[in-house]
């Protein structure tokens, strides 16, 4: 009978110490403390032997059931412990639930971009009012009077005040450069200031012409400064919004409110300059204006363009946006249509 | 403008290997945008000329035909063609497989195969000359017209651009880069532009000279605007067609052909830039006088427009009236006809902003008026008249001249400008010796003295006409025409005199993020216009509202005095789509009042103030939770944002809200926005279906940002505080804040309470009607011992006796 215990307890735990699972110690459990286990079995042998022999029998069953049992329960817990709280099928490949999902409109994003870029050396952010006088949409940018270029911005007047002198004539500002001169006129040299803002144009609109798009004027003007620093505020601008270098030209352009004028044309950025459809096949993408302010827009803003000079450019973040992201329809900016603005994260 | 460069080489010897895109671009970065480089052989492509041996009847048509024809080289193939000019030995275009043309010119490019017509093989078309775009060169006459090329004296088989003088090339000049370069808008100013970039000879045109003496004469009464009228007379002309030559230039400019009288006038002005006119001289009474307009004056033009003249109006007039608009358009009595044998030819100049004026006035803009209103130099009509002379003669070779006449009554005066050469380094960034400048200016028509550190340069008289006026002029030119390319970017310093701190700015972004990132709500742009239908239903009035003189569309004329409308359109627009959703709009909204301006005492602008507008949308959320939500972006945004706090008040209801659920937002005394439900009506009437829609709007301006973070600290509680929460019925109209108020207020309702706090509210079942359950969170805690249960406890009754006693809360038993 001793014997017997003894070699079934050592049996009891080789499989205890082999269950590598909570399913296979509860058959352990039960091929030896339970009903029909064998330790049971063997306890109920009792009766049948000596009187003399059942005392010590009997205890030493009691400790080989109560320590089998330990056992299991030991087993159990460290094998708990290893244990996974989830079955092994978990599917880890599901999509995560996302923080409930705003966002700022992508001009605002770009917008936003450009200004740390600007701030970080040194410029100012400048907002003004979006209605104006022709008196700063035109007279103090150099546009003579009747002169075309005043139509080639078609600019929507307000009722009520769309005749008259000039200060008198009231329109949603056609672009923002009238506005710096107010930015000039209010502060001390030298100035280093950007714009950003929202203009109007009365216009057919289509994928790519649009009446209300954003601008963002960055100005500089201090003293002996050439126009040839423009060229490292352009670069700022582009690198930031594409990320790397993009190379630049600047080429001849005209426009009242500077001397010299520029184009200021990037490199295509999808085909790399080779020629594409995108930039009918020259290579180059027409992007901002620039140059250096004109004497008389100096003196506009009360400055002696002897003493003082800068550069300008103006660039329509509109187009950067849908350079940037493919964008082929510039009127979904304005559309409010969820579908469109949820894309931009 | 439309350029041709076989006609830019007849003023300036280009070598034939020039690579054109590289003219192109050295045009572009220097000049001019050059849009596009055309071949223009291209578009005649697989065409050639064929003769029309023989035709036939066509067995399954009637109205077709089958014509053999002789494509050169002996060959002969059958053409089915349904022209209604068809000759035998007559001289076609034929468009032969792999050719581009448009059915009766209209609609997209086809391109040609070998193909059956009604079961009878057909070796490409026989065209008419709107299907390859010649419909204005040879404009048909008749229906199903095809081009009849016998006058063009080739075999069959030549190429159709041999023909037809079509292997050019055509520079395509964007307006727009031109409109400060009177001097450029002809083909002798480009070529003129040309010759100073490459260092090519350009071709003079020599001046007309003649010793005609007659009573031939012209008056001028106002030199100021008209400086200066070359008018020739002469006999012996007639109206016949210009010479193809003539006609095939005018037409790749982009003009049609007319008759040669005409023909010269306009081909002269696309050579020189210069305009010019024809009248016929037996239509003129007397003599020509350039005078204002009287009062009352009409004038038929040659388009038969009949204006009603004002005195600021320039005009062309005879002893009887005016016969033509000066710098604009002829008038329909002096035009040439028919019947015309003498003519004046006019070329004069006008001065800019008359001619402009007038233009505008009528509503009529042309060539002539396009090129006047940017300046012409007066010097130029020397060229015009000696060029159309020259073809005059050429055209008309038993012409005679009756009459020559050159009033030049105000004299141009070149631009002459000092420039310092230190100040031109300075701007250029770069130094350049005297010799490149000088040499670049020179080359562009300037004279250049250079003494010391001063240069004078006068300018040319092209470039005298407000073109160049300062110094800054001058350094653009020598700038450009040394190459931008050639410039490196340089850097600039500047000294800090702090940190740039623009917190109102920052504010601004630190809410729109706020708004977008942590409360989820997507930003939108809308217009600054409204449509009438949200400005009637959300605003119900257009007081105060400005409006557009000439809006996108008719009901869109309103500019913003809230940004409610538009939000409420976008709401309407995304709820096909969305059920649950939030937006913002940032803007700038317009009153018609408080006019003023900082800036200039003369300008008096509106009021213009900055708005921060919300929609919440939602079908699936009960109006209670949408209220909490809105309420709870606005209330923890001053603490986000860093800006004074805001309160709620409930003093006067926003047109547009519900009767129950909207809040005045205050800071201080000042009424800084609202929020509110939208009332069903008014959700109706934008078309809003399902949606339950909350609003809100805040004047930006009026948010005071901090001037540093005002977080507070306290100690770390030593002793444990507790939660307990407690469940009492109210009267339903019972409001929060009182009974915070009763709880938290001046008198505590207990020492030991630390904070009061909402949980729910709820009615409904188990309830009794006309109340409502609040549950109600109690801090309590002890800055000196742990708490008992029975101290808590004890605590929490003293909250609920002083809520019986001063609100008659009873604790819910139920």
């Amino acid at each position: 009978m001793k014997d017997k215990i003894n070699s079934v307890l050592s049996e009891a735990k080789t499989k205890i110490a082999e269950a590598a699972s909570e399913s296979g110690l509860q058959s352990v459990k039960s091929a030896y403390v339970g009903k029909q286990g064998s330790l049971t079995l063997l306890m109920k042998e009792l009766p049948k032997l000596d009187a003399a022999l059942r005392p010590e029998m009997g205890k030493l069953l009691n400790q080989a059931k109560n320590q089998v049992t330990e056992l299991i329960d030991a087993k159990r817990t460290e094998l708990k412990l290893k244990a996974s709280e989830v079955s092994p099928d978990f599917d880890c490949s599901v999509p995560g639930i996302m923080p409930s999902g705003g966002g700022l409109h992508p001009i605002t994003q770009m917008c936003y971009d450009l200004n740390d870029t600007f701030r970080s050396m040194g410029f100012e952010i400048f907002e003004e009012d979006e209605i104006t006088s022709e008196l700063y949409a035109f007279d103090k940018l150099n546009f003579p009077p009747n002169h075309p270029a005043r139509e080639s911005m078609d600019t929507y007047w307000l009722e009520g005040h769309d005749s008259g002198s000039t200060n008198e004539k009231l329109c949603l500002r056609p672009h923002l450069t009238g506005g710096s001169v107010r930015y000039m006129q209010t502060h001390k040299p030298p100035y280093r200031f950007v714009y950003p803002g929202r203009v109007y144009r009365n216009e057919t609109t289509d994928a790519h012409h649009e009446r209300a798009f954003f601008q963002y004027e960055a100005l500089i003007v201090d003293k002996d400064i050439t126009f040839t620093s423009g060229k490292v505020m352009i670069q700022s601008i582009l690198s930031k919004v594409f990320g790397r270098h993009v190379p630049v030209r600047m080429r001849s352009g005209f426009f009242p409110f500077v001397e010299p004028g520029f184009e200021i044309d990037m490199q295509c950025q999808v085909c790399g300059g080779k020629g594409c459809s995108v930039c009918k096949h020259v290579g180059w993408i027409e992007v901002m204006p620039g140059g250096s302010p004109h004497p008389n827009v100096l003196r506009a803003a009360g400055l002696d363009p002897d003493v003082y000079t800068g550069f300008y450019v103006n660039i329509g973040l509109d187009r950067l946006v849908m350079m940037r992201y493919g964008v082929d329809d510039v009127r979904l900016f304005h559309s409010a249509d969820l579908r469109f603005l949820k894309q931009f994260k | 403008m439309k350029l041709s460069l076989s006609w830019i080489k007849d003023f300036v010897n280009i070598p034939e290997d020039m690579d054109l895109k590289k003219l192109a671009y050295d045009l572009t970065m220097s000049t001019v945008e050059v849009e596009d480089v055309e071949y223009l052989a291209r578009r005649f492509d697989n065409m050639i000329v064929g003769v029309i041996e023989k035709i036939e009847a066509h067995p399954n048509a009637d109205r077709l035909r089958v014509c053999k024809v002789d494509i050169g080289g002996g060959e002969i193939r059958d053409i089915v063609c349904g022209g209604s000019n068809l000759e035998e030995g007559m001289r076609v275009a034929v468009s032969c497989p792999g050719a581009v043309v448009r059915w009766h010119g209209e609609g997209e490019p086809v391109v040609i195969k070998n193909s059956k017509l009604r079961g009878v093989e057909s070796y490409g078309m026989i065209c008419a000359s709107d299907e390859i775009g010649l419909g204005d060169l040879f404009p048909a006459k008749q229906e199903a017209e095809i081009l009849d090329l016998s006058a063009f004296d080739v075999p069959a088989g030549t190429s159709l651009a041999d023909a037809l003088d079509m292997n050019d090339v055509i520079l395509e000049i964007d307006n727009k880069s031109m409109t400060n370069r009177p001097d450029l808008w002809g083909h002798y100013g480009i070529a003129r532009e040309i010759a100073a970039l490459y260092d090519l000879q350009l071709a003079e045109i020599r001046p007309f000279e003649t010793d005609v003496q007659s009573d031939f004469r012209v008056e001028i009464e106002d030199p100021d605007r008209c400086t200066r009228f070359m008018g020739v007379e002469m006999s012996g002309v007639y109206v016949k067609p210009s010479p193809y030559k003539m006609q095939n230039r005018l037409w790749k400019a982009g003009m049609r052909p007319i008759n040669a009288l005409v023909d010269i006038t306009n081909y002269v002005m696309l050579a020189t830039g210069s305009p010019s006119h024809a009248y016929d001289a037996d239509n003129i009474v007397d003599h020509i006088v350039v005078r204002h307009a009287k009062e009352d004056e009409k004038l038929m033009l040659l388009n038969d427009k009949v204006l009603d003249l004002c005195t600021d109006d320039l005009v062309i007039a005879d002893g009887e009236g005016p016969v033509g608009l000066a710098g604009v358009m002829g008038g329909a009595k002096d035009s040439i006809l028919p019947k015309t044998e003498r003519v004046i030819l006019e070329v004069a100049n006008f001065d800019a902003a008359g001619i402009r004026r007038t233009a505008l006035r009528y509503d009529n803009r042309t060539e002539a008026s396009a090129r006047y209103e940017k300046a012409i130099d007066p010097e130029r009509c020397e060229q015009a008249v000696a060029l159309s002379m020259q073809y005059f003669k050429e055209l008309y070779p038993e012409l005679k001249v009756t009459g020559f006449c050159d009033n030049y009554v105000k004299k141009l005066n070149r631009a002459q400008i000092d420039v310092s050469l230190s100040w031109l380094e300075k701007r250029l960034g770069k130094h350049l010796t005297n010799d490149v400048i000088r040499g670049k200016l020179e080359k562009l028509g300037f004279d250049v003295q250079i003494d010391g550190d001063n240069m004078h340069v006068t300018a040319p008289t092209w470039r005298s006409t407000g073109d160049i006026s300062i110094k800054d002029d001058v350094m653009e030119e020598v700038a450009r025409m040394y190459g931008y390319d050639n410039f490196d970017a340089t850097e600039f310093t500047t000294t800090f005199t702090g940190a740039i701190n623009q917190k109102d700015k920052s504010l601004i972004r630190n809410i729109k993020e706020y708004l977008a990132i942590r409360c989820g709500m997507q930003e939108v742009y809308t217009y600054p216009w409204m449509n009438d239908v949200f400005v009637n239903a959300v605003l119900q009035s257009t007081d105060g509202i400005l409006r557009l003189s000439t809006p996108p569309a008719p009901d869109l004329s309103c500019i913003r005095s809230s940004l409610l409308p538009n939000l409420c359109e976008a709401v309407a627009k995304n709820e096909r789509y969305f059920n649950d959703f939030a937006i913002f709009e940032e803007a700038q909204v317009f009153f018609d009042r408080n006019y003023t301006s900082v800036y200039d005492p003369t300008e008096s602008l509106p009021e213009q103030r900055r708005h921060i507008g919300a929609a919440f949308a939602s079908d699936v959320k009960d109006i209670n939770t949408l209220f909490r939500e809105v309420k709870g972006v606005l209330e923890y945004m001053p603490r986000y944002t860093h800006m004074e706090a805001f309160e709620f008040r409930k003093e006067e209801k926003p047109v547009w809200a519900d009767n129950v659920v909207w809040l005045n937002i205050y800071l201080g005394d000042k009424r800084i926005g609202d929020m509110g439900l939208v009332a069903k009506k008014v959700s109706m009437d934008c078309g809003i279906k399902n949606l339950s829609v909350m609003l809100f709007e805040l004047d930006a301006a009026k948010l005071q940002p901090l001037k540093s973070r005002t977080n507070k600290f306290t100690h770390l509680a030593e002793y444990p505080e507790t939660d307990y929460d407690i469940s009492m019925l109210f009267d339903s109209n019972v409001e929060w804040n009182d009974i915070y108020d009763a709880v938290m207020g001046q008198k505590k309702a207990s020492a030991l309470l630390k904070e009061a706090s909402f949980v729910d509210e709820y009615r409904g079942k188990q309830i009794p009607q006309g109340k409502k359950s609040v549950t109600i969170r109690l801090t309590i805690g002890s800055d000196e011992k742990t708490l008992t249960s029975q101290e808590i406890e004890s605590a929490a009754n003293q909250v609920m006796k002083k809520l019986g006693k001063k609100m008659g809360a009873e604790l819910r038993t139920q």
